[in-house]
């Protein structure tokens, strides 16, 4: 066989493994049996149930609420925090830079714990900072911010130098032109760092789990020890969901790049 | 800019201006959601409830934080003295809660809480062995069935419940579930070792009885109602308490010690006590209610159950879990291991 | 270029950023240490004296003698992550060529990042109804009247998801590389008389090193770290040393414990992760993102 025979051969064989999942849950998701993988008659009494099942909506809007909270927070300090590092010397430059790729680059867990013991610390010295919402906003604004530095910082690097000019008279009353003239620039670049904010916020499962309070349950939480107790086909519905928003999400995005 | 502000601000605002919340921690699936919605039409408040599968992890969210945050929880009764030690759970005033003398007189004043300083009770049952009968060979009857090679029956799951697990060890070596002789806890964690490698793991009481249901696992180690209520779907479930004998154990609703509502928390514990609703719960959950005055209202098959209200000589092979005090630390110090190695 | 900052334009930029940095991550992580060295009370919570107790057991060695319990969970944990690495590049690598090759790019990528945004969760879960004793494989495999095979919960399957929930995560930063590669240096090779082999390796595989170190770092990294995949799939059977951590700051309620192990692991990663920015520069963390 050719080498791009095999190739795709290969090719198609990775697609199916990355695929197989998707499928069963998407499959089960419409199955009349309640247990088991044995096809009994296709139904849409799961979907019924789960949007019936209205203790699950809060978490739906956890979920939303903390994602476009935290995504609009780590973008603004982010891109203001791309812009000094790209722009400025200043002493405890270079620690900055490290520090930005802790979040990054430390294991879910490690952040998650530290976080949860930060909180529980402050609320035993302080008496404030309750967990809740505003904990796993926090919380996600901790890696959102790297991440959304990393990206602007990145894209401000190919920039026209001229932007220099504009930067450099940020601090002093320059709030009008850094809009008009620095910020349409850079656009682009923030918008990558936001939607790569905003998703990671909605998939986010370990802070979460670490940082949440009551009534702070998310959807991922929420499939995580709804699967505990065992998986059911309305689990496999609400994923079926999900996966349709991810997947119309992303042809959305596709059409948008393809037009610029 | 502004714009942007001001419409985050009256989000945040209108998200925290909901009205009154009662907010509860509790084992899940272990009460009827109308009962819930019930209670929320009443009084007209919102209930934020949180589950969990664990004590021991409802007892690490309290230490967290949570004691601050949630109104009302629900331990084991062996926990309510440690929790009480702890600070975690507040006296309760019982001139809040006049539905108190609905309880069965042995409920007034229970070991675990003497004079029900700090919880009510909610339900009571009993720990024990389930299995599928068509799928073993000899029916269960020990909890040798987990610890003793040889008399492996098929799939099993070990109960995520470190006092009830260590306990069922304990008591297959023929000691009390209560003792605290390191000699004997180590040779209970050899057990469990060993069970946890040849079973399929750990699972909750509501993962347990799922995968049961689901043919996944032939023996789990459950609580009494858990299974009553999967034997309505089949029949083939047969729930047995070991010939070593099980635990029999209470419920109790507790209100945490820095409960931002404890207003509306009476209001709940009272509600609970009311006669229709301990009997709906009870005739949901297929538990015994500790409430006296609810007996009118239960389901004739579950007051004749004798699985339910165990007679006098299944009782004699029932031991309550009870409040170990500074020894649970080497309780924990097991289970941890258990689950490392 | 970089100009001295004053202090009104730091203020304006780097400074709220940076004081959410310094409060919401190197704080805490300064916390983790501190907590590591406190004990646990017997209520659950931190009391003192300051001690290295934590350490020593994580190390195995107590007035009993050595155990290795931890040091086996770690070494499981890296041997996790090397393996899933391993097996990522050997699937992932050609992958990105297939895309690459392909006059269907944008439709094959779209079909790696639809799983890549798809939660992770569901990615993982979907494996237990795979592999469970009445799952999809047990009903094929009896279907060819073949023996059903028990693979939840086990380490197999904990591999299988790890696996697969990291393999976007290499194609992805490989595939930017791949996509830049400029094949006239294969053509030079060929004509200089190398071998299809030898051309591939000295034309064409540097050229995918930064986006296949970057890959390889965003897999490796999370595998070591993970305990929803062995939570999920292996059950309590399968214990990470995240799973360690995640138990002493739950069930277990031994904070300084939890903290130690989990400083360990921290220490582990940044250790690998400053080789890498050593070996890099700076350029090469930005790969990362």
């Amino acid at each position: 066989m050719k080498p791009r025979s095999w190739l795709t051969l290969h090719g198609v064989l990775v697609l199916l493994f990355l695929y197989l999942p998707i499928a069963v849950i998407v499959a089960l998701s419409f199955n009349e049996s309640k247990y088991g993988v044995a096809w009994h008659g296709f139904t849409f009494k799961w979907y019924r149930q789960l949007l019936e099942h209205t203790r699950i909506h809060p978490y739906v809007w956890n979920s939303l609420i903390v994602a476009t909270v935290s995504t609009f927070v780590s973008t603004v300090l982010g891109t203001l925090l791309a812009l000094g590092l790209a722009r400025f010397r200043f002493s405890g430059r270079g620690g900055l830079l490290f520090l930005l790729y802790v979040p990054v680059v430390i294991p879910d867990v490690v952040m998650g714990v530290s976080l949860l013991l930060f909180f529980a610390w402050v609320q035993r010295l302080f008496g404030a900072l309750h967990l809740g919402l505003t904990t796993v906003i926090l919380g996600h604004v901790s890696f959102q911010v790297a991440y959304v530095t990393l990206v602007v910082k990145s894209r401000l690097a190919g920039l026209d130098p001229s932007l220099d000019e504009a930067a450099a008279d940020l601090g002093a009353a320059g709030w009008m032109r850094f809009w008009r003239i620095t910020f349409p620039l850079i656009a682009p670049g923030v918008a990558a760092g936001a939607l790569l904010a905003f998703t990671l916020s909605l998939d986010d499962f370990v802070i979460t789990f670490f940082t949440a309070g009551p009534g702070a349950t998310t959807l991922p939480v929420y499939i995580f020890s709804s699967v505990k107790r065992g998986v059911t086909p309305e689990i496999h519905a609400l994923s079926t969901l999900m996966i349709l928003i991810t997947t119309l999400a992303l042809i959305a995005v596709q059409r948008v790049q393809a037009r610029r | 800019m502004k714009k942007l502000i001001a419409g985050l601000a009256t989000v945040l605002l209108f998200v925290g201006m909901a009205k009154g919340e009662l907010r509860i921690f509790n084992w899940s699936d272990y009460i009827p959601e109308e009962v819930l919605t019930e209670f929320e039409k009443r009084y007209d408040v919102r209930i934020v409830y949180d589950t969990f599968e664990a004590p021991e992890a409802m007892m690490a969210k309290l230490q967290a934080g949570g004691a601050r945050e949630y109104d009302l929880v629900v331990p084991p009764d062996y926990y309510v003295a440690e929790m009480a030690r702890s600070g975690l759970i507040r006296p309760l005033d019982h001139g809040r809660i006049p539905n108190l003398k609905n309880l069965y007189p042995e409920f007034q004043n229970p070991d675990y809480d003497p004079g029900n300083r700090y919880s009510v009770p909610y339900q009571w049952g009993t720990t024990g062995i389930a299995y599928r009968a068509s799928e073993v060979e000899e029916p269960v009857d020990s909890w040798g069935v987990f610890f003793d090679p040889a008399q492996y029956r098929g799939p099993f799951l070990l109960l995520d419940e470190m006092r009830e697990t260590l306990g069922a060890a304990l008591k297959y070596l023929g000691y009390s579930l209560n003792d605290t002789d390191p000699v004997h806890l180590e040779e209970a964690k050899q057990l469990l070792i060993g069970a946890k490698r040849r079973g399929l793991g750990f699972a909750g009481s509501v993962e347990g009885r799922s995968r049961l249901l689901a043919g996944d696992a032939v023996v789990v180690h459950n609580y009494s109602g858990d299974i009553f209520q999967i034997q309505e779907e089949d029949d083939d479930i047969v729930y047995v308490i070991p010939k070593e004998g099980g635990t029999i154990w209470v419920d109790a609703f507790a209100m945490t010690s820095g409960a931002p509502n404890p207003e509306m928390a009476y209001r709940f514990l009272n509600f609970l006590l009311e006669p229709e609703i301990a009997a709906r719960i009870s005739n949901y959950n297929y538990y015994a209610s500790p409430v006296q005055a609810a007996e009118p209202y239960l389901d004739e098959e579950l007051l004749a159950d004798p699985a339910v209200y165990p007679p006098a000589e299944v009782r004699a092979k029932l031991e309550f879990i009870r409040d170990v005090g500074a020894a649970l630390e080497r309780f924990d110090r097991i289970w941890t291991e258990v689950k490392a190695r | 270029m970089n100009r001295r900052a004053s202090w009104k334009q730091l203020v304006a930029t780097v400074a709220p950023g940076a004081l959410w940095l310094v409060v919401f991550t190197l704080v805490p992580t300064l916390l983790i240490f501190y907590t590591s060295l406190l004990q646990r009370d017997p209520h659950g919570w931190l009391t003192g004296p300051l001690t290295l107790e934590n350490y020593l057991r994580f190390l195995g060695l107590s007035a009993e003698g050595f155990d290795p319990l931890y040091l086996n969970i770690l070494g499981r944990s890296l041997l996790l992550g090397l393996v899933t690495t391993v097996a990522t590049v050997v699937l992932g690598y050609p992958f990105a060529f297939f895309i690459a090759g392909s006059a269907r790019k944008n439709l094959l990528l779209l079909l790696v990042v639809l799983p890549f945004w798809t939660n992770f969760l569901i990615r993982v879960y979907a494996w237990i109804v795979i592999f469970q004793r009445k799952g999809v494989l047990n009903v094929f495999l009896d279907r060819f009247g073949l023996d059903p095979v028990l693979l939840y919960p086990s380490w197999s399957a904990v591999y299988v998801g790890t696996v697969y929930t990291y393999l976007p995560f290499l194609i992805l930063p490989l595939y930017a590389s791949v996509e830049k590669i400029d094949w006239s240096l294969l053509e030079a090779a060929y004509d200089l008389g190398a071998s299809r082999f030898w051309g591939f390796v000295h034309a064409v595989l540097p050229q995918t090193l930064p986006g296949l170190v970057a890959g390889v770092l965003l897999v490796f990294v999370p595998a070591v770290g993970t305990f929803v995949i062995s939570d999920l799939l292996g059950a309590g059977k399968a214990v990470l040393v995240g799973n360690v951590i995640q138990q002493q700051f739950g069930a277990s309620r031994d904070w300084a414990f939890g903290s130690a192990a989990a400083f360990v692991l921290m220490a582990v990663v940044l250790a690998g992760l400053w080789l890498y920015a050593r070996w890099t520069g700076e350029r090469g963390m930005e790969d990362l993102v």
